[in-house]
Formats: C-alpha cells, structure tokens, sequence
C-alpha cells in the first residue's frame, strides 16, 4: 500500500513536471487537483457551464490537472463566494458565476462582490427573452411598453428568480431604456417551483422574463411567441432567428447573461497567467465551439482584463437601476 | 393504432440486451442511491450525467430512467426498515411501514412496496403511453389559484385526519408553516427570519426536516429505552412475499392510486411528495379499518408506494410533451438531452422517436427489472433488522448526518438537524402529531407564494381563486376533508348519547 502511494506520488510529480516542461513555464502551477465549483446545484446553468469547461479542457489536454466539479449551493451563489474569502491568495479553485453575482451584492443579500474574486475571463452569454401566450393580444415589446406607460399594473410580468434577481432586473432594464416610469409599480411574480414556463403556456401570466435559451424549443415549436430579446443583433437561425431585438423596435438597451470564470481574491499572478492562456486557447478549440453549439450559447469571450472592466460598467449600471426601483 | 406501433418499435429498443444490461446496472445503482437518506434521483442522475455522455442519446437516456426508477423503488427501503425515507416521496412510507416492521411483519411491508411500486408504475406507463397529450394540457391549466388550492386540500386533509385531537394538528402544522417561511421571498425578494445566515437564505430543506424528526426523533427517543436493553432485534426471518389476507387488502388501493399520482407527479413542481401523501390520506379516508392507519395498515403503505412510482413517471410528461422539467430529477435529465443535442419539447416525438419511443418502453422494463431485483434483495435488507440497536441507530445517525450533508453541503444544516431531532422527542412525548408539520413544510412555501402569485395576478381580486372549475373542485375536497370528521364526530356523539 505505502510502495503503491509513493508510486502514485511520484506519478504525480513527473506529470506535473512534464506539463511545465511542456508549457515551458519553470513553476510548480497547475496543481495535482483545481477544483471546479459550480455554486448551485446539480442541472443548473451554471452547473452545466462548468462541467462543460472541465470537460472540454480535459479532452482537448490543454489541462491535464484533476479537475472534479463541486457542487456549493446556497443563498443564490453568496455561500460559495463567503467560502472564497476562506481561500484568499489560493490558486486551486475556479468558480462560475454570472450576473447574480452583482445582483446579490446591490440588492443586499450578500456584502461581498465581484471586487472580492479574481475575475477570470468571460466565456459564454445568453440574453434575455420576453415571451407571450401563442394568442396574447400583445405582438411586439412596444405593445408591452405602451400599455405599462399607459397603466403599470396592466402586464403581470413572471419570472423564475425572486424579485429583484435577474428575470426581473433584466425586464426593468428594458422597461428603463423605454421611458416606462414608475418602475416600482409593475407587477413582477416569481415561479420559483419551476413552473414558469408552464404558467406561460396556459396564459396565467401575461409575459415571461427568462432566458432565450430557456424558451427556445417552445419558441421554435410555435407554442409560445418570443415578442424580443436583448441581444445587440438577432441570434441563431429559424423562428429564433426571427425574434427582433429590442434595439430594432426602438429600445436602446442591451443585456447579456454572461457567464464568466472567477478565482479567489488575490490569486498568484502564475494562476492567472496559466487560466488566461489556457482559456484562450480552448475558447478557439472546435471542442468548444461545438459545445456552445448545442447548449445554444454565444461566444462572449473577454480576457481578465477586459472581463474586469466590463463587470465595473455593469455594475454601475445595475447600481443605478436598483436604487431607483427599491431605493436600497 | 399508430400509438401501439410506436411503442412497440420503442420496446425494441428497449428489449436489446444491452440496454437491459444498462437498466439493470442503472436500476441497482438507483436501488443504493435511493436508500440512503438525503440521496434522491436527482442526485444520482446528477451523478452519473457525466459518466452517460460517451453512451450516446437513447443509451445514456436509459441508463438514467433505471437509476431514477431504481431510487423509487429505493427511498421507501430505509422509511420501513429505519423509519429514515430516503427522499420525499418516501416519507408516507413512514407512516405504516415502520410500524408494520416493529411488528415483525417488515417481510411483508418491503415486499408490498415493490409489488405496489411495480404495479404503480406500470399503470402510469400505460396512461402515459395513451394520455399523455391530455394530461399536459391538463397540467397547463392549473395557474397559481390551482397550485394554491392543492396545497390547501392537502394541508387540510393531513390536519383533520391527524390521529386524536385536532388543535394539536393544527398546532403542528403551524409549526411546519413557520419553518417554511424560512428564505428569501420569491415576490418581495427580501430575507424572512435568516439572522444574518447566508445559508437559510434558500430556506430550510423539507428533507432536513423529515431526517431531523423521524431519523434522528427516533434515535434520541431509544435513549431513554437504551440502558435496559431497549426493543429486542429481530432474530428469525420469514419469506419476502405477503398473504392472500395482505393483498385483498392493498389490491384496490393500489389501482386507485396510481392514476392520482400520476396526474400530481404531471403538475410542475408538485411531485412525488405530494402525491404520496395525498393518496394515503385518501386511503385513511376511504377505509374500514381506519384506526389502524399509522399502526402498520399494510393498505397505508401500499397506497403512497403505489403513487410515488406513478408520480415519478407522471413527472416526465412535462418535460417530453413540453419541454418543461416538471421536477429536480426532471431538469438534470433535461439538462442531459440538451448536452446531448436533443431538444425535449412538442417536436421530441416527431425529432427523435427512437429516443422518445425507447424511453417510454424503458420505464416499463425498468419497472418489471426492479420489482424482480428488490424482491430478493429486500431479504438481505431486512437482515438489518438483526442488528441490535445499540450498534443500529448510531449508523441510522451517521446516515442521517451524511445524507443532511448531501442536501446542501452546509454545516448550518446539521444544527437545524439537532434541533429538530430534539423537538421530535418532545413533540412525541406530548403527543403532538408530527405529519402535519412535515407536509405543512413540504408544502407551505408553495401554499404562500401561490397565492400570492394569484392574488397580485387578479390585481387583489379573491374572486381568482374560485373561478375556475379546477379550483371550484379543489375547494370542494378542502371544506368536505374538513367537514366530514366532524360530521361524524357530531353523529357518534348523538348515537352513543341515548346509550
């Protein structure tokens, strides 16, 4: 047993060797094991976001460190950003995070922030998607705007995170760039049990806030009708590709479901050398593209020092908005 | 007869030996996971998602319908045996298999949940195979003021059939309420009784609260028994099959059964839970022996087995025909096609009919390969029970302990646990029913956000909540699971009067 662990030991250490002979870098980065989280539970997105990266850097060996995906759920991601605090300076972790990051921390919910992790690179976006019943009276997003300028209780909005979360910022951001005053009046409802979508095809809410991904093979079937999303150009090819945008009718306004890699606070510069290269590596591997294929994402590929900046623009922006809806 | 075509292409695909092979190693691994406490389907299928990715769409498909079945057929396992049910679904398995095994008779108990389970599950893959189209029309009906209802006529039912005194219900449920407010408020997004800890922002996990009152109530109540030996083990050991007796009994519960589950298990996010819980009660309601219910009623085990199994297949009508997951085991698999380049929805069918067709067929192998694989190792199981206590419960405790882990990954949790063990003690000790707690948090949280839901929907109009048909029968059920225990309550007390 002892020989077996020394063999083992001695395993690890050659191949840990040799990767750095490889990537000609003479340090001792990537450890044995990078743990990758994903601060959900098991089926979510971001769940699926970072098995995908594990799975595409193992099979293209771009790394060749263990990389087992961990499952830290709770408090909409905060627990496993109050966990990060823990492992300030540390190098063996990689979490995935998206907009909520920004949104828990301004609504309250957590006192850390983005500022708190070593944002890594920003891989992959969905946008929003407002959707109606296949025989809604309502046809295009003006419709919607108009008829909340005229009376904000008059559209119920439904959504799958609790107010003030995403499916209800992202509408109000709209809402916002629209003229649409009185923000704080509209109604927004929250289907946590995962029954939204159903609400939506039985016609109990008048319009859905959710993700363009979510709603695509309903949307393509001809079952619901996608009235916008908020991408800058139309996406994807068929029904999906015939969904406007809501700059086209008019909106100035853009929102992205981003989704980005985060590291602890203050990790070793080698570490974030070692993920800047191996990200942009795999973001142009075949691998990657054909995953991003069938998930149905969009490549949103920014570096570290990009992906920092833009997560500084967005929070500012969302700060704004949040302020003026529930004055906190 | 297209239907029957379909299906029949469907089961050869099924019948091929190697997907028999994968259902089966599916099904036991399923069978293991389902047992231990705080590991359900979704876990598993979770698990074993990556692992399925090399088999291709209909294998790895397959591969998770045995395990999801295989948990089923699982959870109720440890709910008879050590009175811990491995998930939700399990816990009415509680209610009369744990007695039915301190009564020795725990042979029959695990033997009629795989029967129950097989036959549950059996009847819901016909009525899927036929129904399924009107079903998820039918589950798209049901708007907040319907969720809202079904929880009510669930609550109430649990209340007023609680054994003894009805405040007493009344006041357990309360508790179960209180313990579901625990979180962030969907509508208002603000935080409700959280004191600062990140980790009830997402609530109290219902399996926290079933594994802190019954596995961990049990063993604290053992202490005081302990020191003087406590309740013998069981020594000898008899076939795993039931009486002619047992089955005239379940026979009809399990028909009547499996149909409600079924119909509970298509509403998104209703489930298993519920369906189980709300067929016992049923049962309770419709039975001669009434008194023996919660006293090991082998009909109150049969029922809820019946259901779960049906529920669970019921499940996957709104993600195949809508491309909605109807439940957490639902939307792992779902996140499974789509990784796999098929999109589940109204086009699956038409897309993909090898798939759609082979999983339909697989849930009715799957049912018949687990019914005959639990029978025997049901005998080996309920060895279990030879295990003296005091080397028993600290492993139901270690269990109990593992699978809260399991849930959340949180030690705040296991806190909760404690806490809750303790105060099934003294719930016991004062007689205090502890079922309505259980289901009032199970279904609380759902209970309060839709009316909610349906309240700012109708912009504070009450009238919602009886407009429909759906929710006018609802009601219905509500006022009669009330009514009818104290009519006959009132009648017993005039006719023994005179006497």
């Amino acid at each position: 047993m002892i020989r077996l662990k020394r063999m083992f030991t001695g395993m690890v250490i050659a191949t840990t060797s040799l990767i750095s002979i490889n990537a000609a870098i003479a340090s001792d980065y990537p450890p044995h094991t990078i743990n990758m989280v994903a601060p959900a539970g098991a089926g979510g997105g971001w769940d699926l976001t970072i098995r995908t990266v594990a799975k595409t850097l193992k099979d293209t060996g771009l790394v060749e460190s263990n990389m087992p995906v961990v499952n830290r759920p709770g408090g909409g991601g905060a627990v496993n950003l109050s966990y990060m605090q823990t492992q300030t300076g540390k190098g063996d972790l990689i979490s995935v995070y998206s907009p909520p990051i920004l949104l828990t921390n301004l609504t309250g919910l957590t006192q850390y922030s983005y500022k708190d992790t070593t944002p890594l690179a920003r891989l992959i976006t969905d946008y929003a998607a407002f959707v109606v019943p296949e025989n809604s009276k309502y046809k295009t997003i003006k419709d919607v705007m108009d008829a909340l300028k005229e009376d904000p209780k008059s559209v119920k909005i439904g959504g799958t995170s609790a107010a003030g979360s995403m499916d209800h910022i992202q509408f109000l951001l709209v809402a916002k760039a629209a003229g649409v005053e009185n923000l704080r009046n509209i109604d927004y409802v929250s289907f946590q049990n995962g029954s939204l979508i159903a609400q939506a095809l039985g016609g109990h809410v008048d319009l859905i806030s959710t993700g363009l991904g979510d709603v695509a093979g309903l949307v393509q079937s001809g079952k619901l009708h996608a009235l916008a999303q908020t991408a800058d150009k139309r996406i994807g090819t068929g029904l999906i590709g015939e969904i406007p945008t809501v700059k086209e009718q008019g909106i100035d306004v853009i929102f992205e479901n981003w989704r980005g890699l985060f590291g602890p606070k203050d990790m070793p510069e080698e570490a974030v050398a070692y993920w800047h290269d191996a990200l942009q590596k795999m973001v142009a591997t075949p691998e990657w593209k054909a995953a991003l294929k069938r998930n149905g994402w969009d490549d949103a590929y920014q570096d570290e020092k990009a992906f920092t900046e833009f997560l500084g623009d967005t929070n500012t922006q969302y700060k704004t908005l949040i302020k003026s809806v529930f004055g906190r | 007869m297209d239907i029957l075509n379909s299906l029949m292409d469907g089961f050869s695909v099924a019948l091929q030996p190697y997907y028999l092979f994968l259902i089966l190693v599916g099904g036991i691994l399923g069978t293991v996971i389902g047992m231990l406490p705080g590991l359900g389907p979704a876990t598993g299928v979770a698990i074993l998602l990556p692992m399925t990715f090399s088999m291709g769409p209909t294998a790895s498909l397959i591969t998770m319908m045995g395990v999801y079945i295989g948990a089923m057929f699982g959870g109720s396992r440890s709910s008879i045996l050590i009175n811990t049910p491995g998930d939700g679904a399990a816990l009415a398995a509680t209610f009369d298999g744990y007695p039915m095994a301190m009564k020795g008779r725990a042979e029959s108990a695990l033997a009629i949940s795989a029967i129950a389970s097989l036959i549950g599950g059996t009847i819901a893959a016909i009525l899927m195979t036929l129904m399924a189209e009107p079903v998820a029309g039918l589950a798209i009906k049901f708007g907040p003021a319907e969720y809202c209802l079904l929880m009510v006529a669930a609550l109430s039912m649990t209340v007023s059939m609680s054994k003894g005194n009805m405040l007493k219900g009344f006041l357990s449920m309360c508790i179960g309420l209180a313990i579901s407010t625990v979180g962030i408020d969907g509508q208002s997004g603000l935080q409700r009784f959280t004191f600062g800890v990140l980790e009830l922002q997402t609530g109290i996990d219902f399996l926290v609260v079933i594994i802190g009152i019954y596995a961990l109530g049990e063993v604290f109540k053992s202490f005081s028994t302990l020191g003087e030996g406590g309740k013998k083990a069981q020594t000898k050991f008899k076939k795993i099959w039931i009486s002619k007796d047992d089955w005239k009994r379940s026979k009809w519960p399990i028909l009547r059964s499996a149909p409600v589950g079924f119909i509970i298990g298509a509403l998104p996010g209703a489930g298993g839970t519920m369906a189980s819980l709300m067929c016992y009660n049923n049962e309770k309601q419709l039975s001669k022996n009434k008194e023996e219910f919660g006293h090991g009623a082998i009909e109150g085990l049969a029922a809820p087995e019946s259901a779960n199994n049906a529920a669970s297949i019921g499940a996957m009508i709104p993600m195949l025909s809508l491309g909605v997951p109807g439940s957490g085991t639902t939307a792992v698999m779902m996140g499974a096609l789509l990784m796999l380049g098929i999109q589940p929805g109204p086009l699956l069918f038409a897309q993909h009919p090898d798939t759609a067709w082979g999983l339909i067929a697989s849930m009715f192998v799957a049912n018949v390969i687990l019914a005959v694989v639990n029978l025997p190792l049901a005998g080996v199981l309920v060895r279990l029970l030879a295990i003296p206590p005091k080397i028993l419960y600290p492993i139901v405790l270690s269990l109990a302990f593992v699978g809260c882990f399991a849930i959340s990954a949180s030690v705040v949790d296991f806190y909760i646990l404690i806490i809750l063990g303790v105060a099934g003690v003294l719930m016991a000790r004062v007689d205090i029913p502890t079922s309505p707690m259980i289901l009032a948090a199970i279904v609380g949280g759902q209970m309060e956000q839709s009316f909610r839901q349906g309240y700012r929907i109708s912009n504070q109009d009450l009238g919602v909540f009886m407009d429909s048909g759906i929710a006018q029968g609802l009601l219905a059920v509500t006022v009669l699971s009330v009514l009818l225990p104290l009519i006959k309550a009132i009648r017993s007390k005039t006719t023994t009067k005179p006497a």
